[in-house]
């Protein structure tokens, strides 16, 4: 190992836990201390949460009473502020790490960081237990040893920055008003769980960015780069997959021609507008008329060489270190530490056995049903669909920590617009439950994993409030959602510049 | 200002600890598992044939005092071994430079992290250090093997005359324990292994030549370490999986029919 190593524990507690001594204390480390320092990291934890409400709140009640104008804080300086606090974040977490016990660098940072190392002198990143991600990652971070061993943190936070001009972009091109954009971005570029993220070094802002661009490329009917970037994406992480029907359905002849662009809603049209067209048996009944249209076929085709490319490369180069890592480890993951999912104690307590093909069925079928249900109801509202999809895949997922939450944060600003929530009381109450059932968790978590108490059912029951908090939120945001299409239906189109000749 | 100086004396270490030399190495090399009866077979085997030089450090130095503490609490936790020797002949000692060799056998419900071990070698705070077994973090007790960690000090003679104790610190985690009744699961922790290996200053070294340092007659304060770690409850199965299930297809029910009714609404 040619770099330091922290007093790394897995992410039991959802989150990775990451204590470090600094260098320049050469000494050996008091249990007192470590004892403390996992106390600090619960601490900031608690902090960090109480900070998201705040951020959340502030940021809503911006959104719905403020009566400032928001002409002065247009989207350039609130880039140009959140990018100047995240300069100020990394080189911050650059001072705690060389003079705190607490490191603010995330763990999986300096797996990556290793990883990138042994790539830079020609050597497998696979070599480095733990990397668990494809190669892809490793590559880009190879600046860490030869620019500074910050140079992730600063791409990560660049796509972080990048994620808050894509809402914006996105919302432009919807015809959302001004304000509503801005306020849109802020609760993503503010929104601390967003920020610390970047600048600890996780890579998920690369992917947000990426799902994000995938969306632009569709909105401004760019196919073929949309198939690339989703190739991508999926050889990248493997989460996006879940999409790629929604990307199917959304490619409908009827909304989204052969060989003109299609036309995007605006975003007043909506309000007050019962959905009129793209929903459910609509949806469906134009899939089976045209399944093989061409945008179809180029999508599926081009992500398809794309996906299979980079697997294909990598496997050439690292067989089946990287199979196993990078993709068979997330999809056959079942892990019997505690973690957020329900499903944590019941595969513990079977753990081992040979699990039947009915249970297997039974707990991957409630998953596949709420998929395809949402993706039959929502389709045509395609990022609000893509968000409701995220979170209920990750609500019901068999394993969840803390950085899959990310998944859907950056889908969230997309969908505020159309939202009819309140932010008083409705909204209010939903946040407060989604961060009173997440702490109540970790007060379990804390007291299993850091006190040894036995713990686990009331954990367990936890995990399961957790899951209830999730569901009643997601049909929370469902039932106040105003159902748009995305795209206009070409006969409505039609018919709408034929009564306007008229 | 208040740190203790390092024990390890990273002069000595470079000449004499060469990387993966390590004993341990040579008993996976013929043994797939950690076994008791087969380390201590190998142990009295590998030690010290009377070809060495010196050829017994018995008249040299012994261990007087092993004092073992488990601190922490929780899941991750640190083995503290403290050690007092008795040294016999100083001036002898002083034309020794002595690497010592700590081997904790692990019992099979905790685990050692290599990466993290190796960040306190780089720190100085040992000379050298490996883990050997199973070394996946994820697994459970029951469906992993023992590791062993074998831990390297080459200390400067002039430390060991001073009254204080040579202390190692070993950070260790529980694994998941195999279901039980109780809800916890105990696991016992004898004492370490210590080997010396050691060289006139002058003569060229014989990585070799191993001594162990005796336990027989040494003062063992609490020599057997217990650490409770809680388990899994199997009497909870049935009502768990029971529940579990129940949550999720309630939760599906209720995205099914929400999203159904208000996406027609």
């Amino acid at each position: 190992m040619a770099k330091e190593q922290p007093y790394s524990y897995h992410d039991a507690l959802g989150l990775r836990v990451n204590i470090w001594k600094p260098q320049a204390q050469r000494s050996r480390l008091p249990t007192s201390r470590i004892k403390k320092m996992l106390e600090y990291e619960i601490e900031a934890r608690r902090m960090l949460a109480v900070s998201l409400i705040c951020t959340l709140c502030h940021a809503s009640y911006c959104l719905f009473y403020s009566k400032i104008s928001m002409a002065s804080l247009d989207i350039r300086s609130l880039l140009v502020f959140s990018a100047i606090f995240r300069f100020i974040l990394i080189v911050y977490g650059e001072w705690q790490d060389t003079h705190m016990e607490v490191r603010y660098t995330d763990v999986d940072y300096l797996v990556f960081s290793d990883a990138a190392a042994l790539v830079a002198v020609g050597d497998s990143p696979y070599k480095r237990t733990t990397y668990r991600y494809s190669p892809l990652l490793a590559f880009l971070l190879i600046p860490n040893s030869f620019i500074h061993r910050s140079w992730g943190k600063f791409l990560f936070s660049a796509s972080d920055i990048l994620v808050g001009y894509f809402i914006y972009y996105i919302l432009k091109l919807r015809k959302v008003p001004e304000n509503l954009c801005n306020y849109s971005v802020i609760i993503w570029l503010f929104n601390p769980f967003t920020f610390t993220i970047g600048t600890r070094g996780n890579c998920e802002p690369i992917v947000c960015a990426m799902i994000l661009w995938i969306i632009i490329c569709l909105l401004k009917g760019n196919v073929l780069q949309s198939a690339f970037w989703y190739g991508l994406v999926v050889h990248f992480r493997i989460y996006p997959i879940i999409y790629s029907i929604p990307i199917i359905l959304v490619l409908d002849p009827n909304s989204f021609p052969s060989h003109q662009k299609p036309v995007i809603r605006n975003w007043s049209a909506v309000q007050g507008e019962r959905p009129k067209d793209g929903s459910g048996w609509h949806t469906l009944h134009n899939l089976f008329k045209s399944i093989f249209t061409w945008n179809r076929v180029i999508f599926g085709l081009i992500s398809g060489l794309v996906f299979l490319f980079c697997t294909g490369l990598f496997y050439c180069l690292y067989e089946w270190e990287f199979l196993h890592e990078a993709l068979l480890y997330h999809l056959t993951r079942t892990d019997p530490r505690h973690n957020f999912s329900i499903y944590f104690y019941h595969i513990y307590l079977h753990y081992g056995h040979d699990t039947s093909v009915v249970e297997k069925l039974i707990s991957f079928l409630p998953q596949l049903l709420v998929q395809l249900v949402l993706i039959f109801c929502f389709a045509q509202d395609f990022p609000f669909c893509l968000f409701v999809q995220t979170v209920a895949f990750v609500a019901l997922n068999k394993v969840i920590t803390a950085q899959y939450f990310v998944w859907f944060f950056c889908l969230l600003p997309l969908i505020l617009p159309w939202s009819k929530m309140k932010l008083r009381w409705d909204g209010l109450s939903c946040i407060l439950l989604w961060i009173g059932a997440q702490t109540h968790w970790l007060m379990w978590g804390y007291l299993l994993e850091f006190k040894g108490k036995n713990v686990f059912l009331q954990l367990w029951a936890a995990s399961l409030l957790f899951l209830a908090a999730n569901i009643y939120i997601l049909v929370m945001i469902i039932r106040n959602h105003k159902y748009a299409s995305v795209f206009k239906a070409l006969e409505y189109a039609n018919s709408k510049t034929a009564a306007k000749l008229e | 200002d208040s740190l203790p100086t390092p024990v390890v004396d990273s002069l000595h270490h470079k000449q004499i600890s060469p990387i993966n030399n390590f004993f341990m190495q040579s008993y996976y090399d013929r043994y797939k598992n950690l076994h008791d009866s087969d380390y201590e077979n190998f142990l009295s085997q590998e030690v010290s044939s009377g070809l060495c030089e010196p050829d017994n450090l018995d008249f040299v130095l012994r261990l007087s005092d092993l004092k073992r503490n488990l601190t922490g609490e929780g899941s991750h936790r640190t083995v503290s071994t403290s050690i007092k020797f008795q040294i016999k002949s100083l001036s002898e000692l002083l034309s020794y430079s002595c690497e010592f060799i700590i081997i904790e056998r692990l019992p099979s419900g905790v685990f050692a992290d290599p990466f993290e071990l190796q960040h306190l070698v780089q720190r100085g705070v040992f000379s050298d250090i490996a883990v050997f077994g199973d070394t996946n973090l994820e697994l459970p007790s029951f469906m992993s093997n023992r590791s062993a960690v074998e831990i390297h000090l080459v200390v400067d003679p002039n430390v060991l005359q001073r009254p204080t104790d040579l202390n190692i610190e070993l950070p260790l985690h529980a694994r998941y324990q195999s279901l039980n009744e109780s809800g916890y699961s105990t696991v016992e922790f004898g004492a370490p292994d210590m080997l010396a290996r050691c060289n006139t200053k002058e003569k060229v070294e014989n990585p070799y030549c191993f001594f162990k340092l005796e336990k027989d007659g040494v003062n063992l304060y609490g020599p057997r370490i217990v650490w409770r770690i809680p388990s899994g409850i199997k009497t909870h199965a049935n009502l768990v999986s029971a529940f579990t299930f129940i949550a999720a297809s309630l939760s599906t029910l209720a995205i099914v029919v929400s999203s159904l009714y208000y996406s027609n609404s």
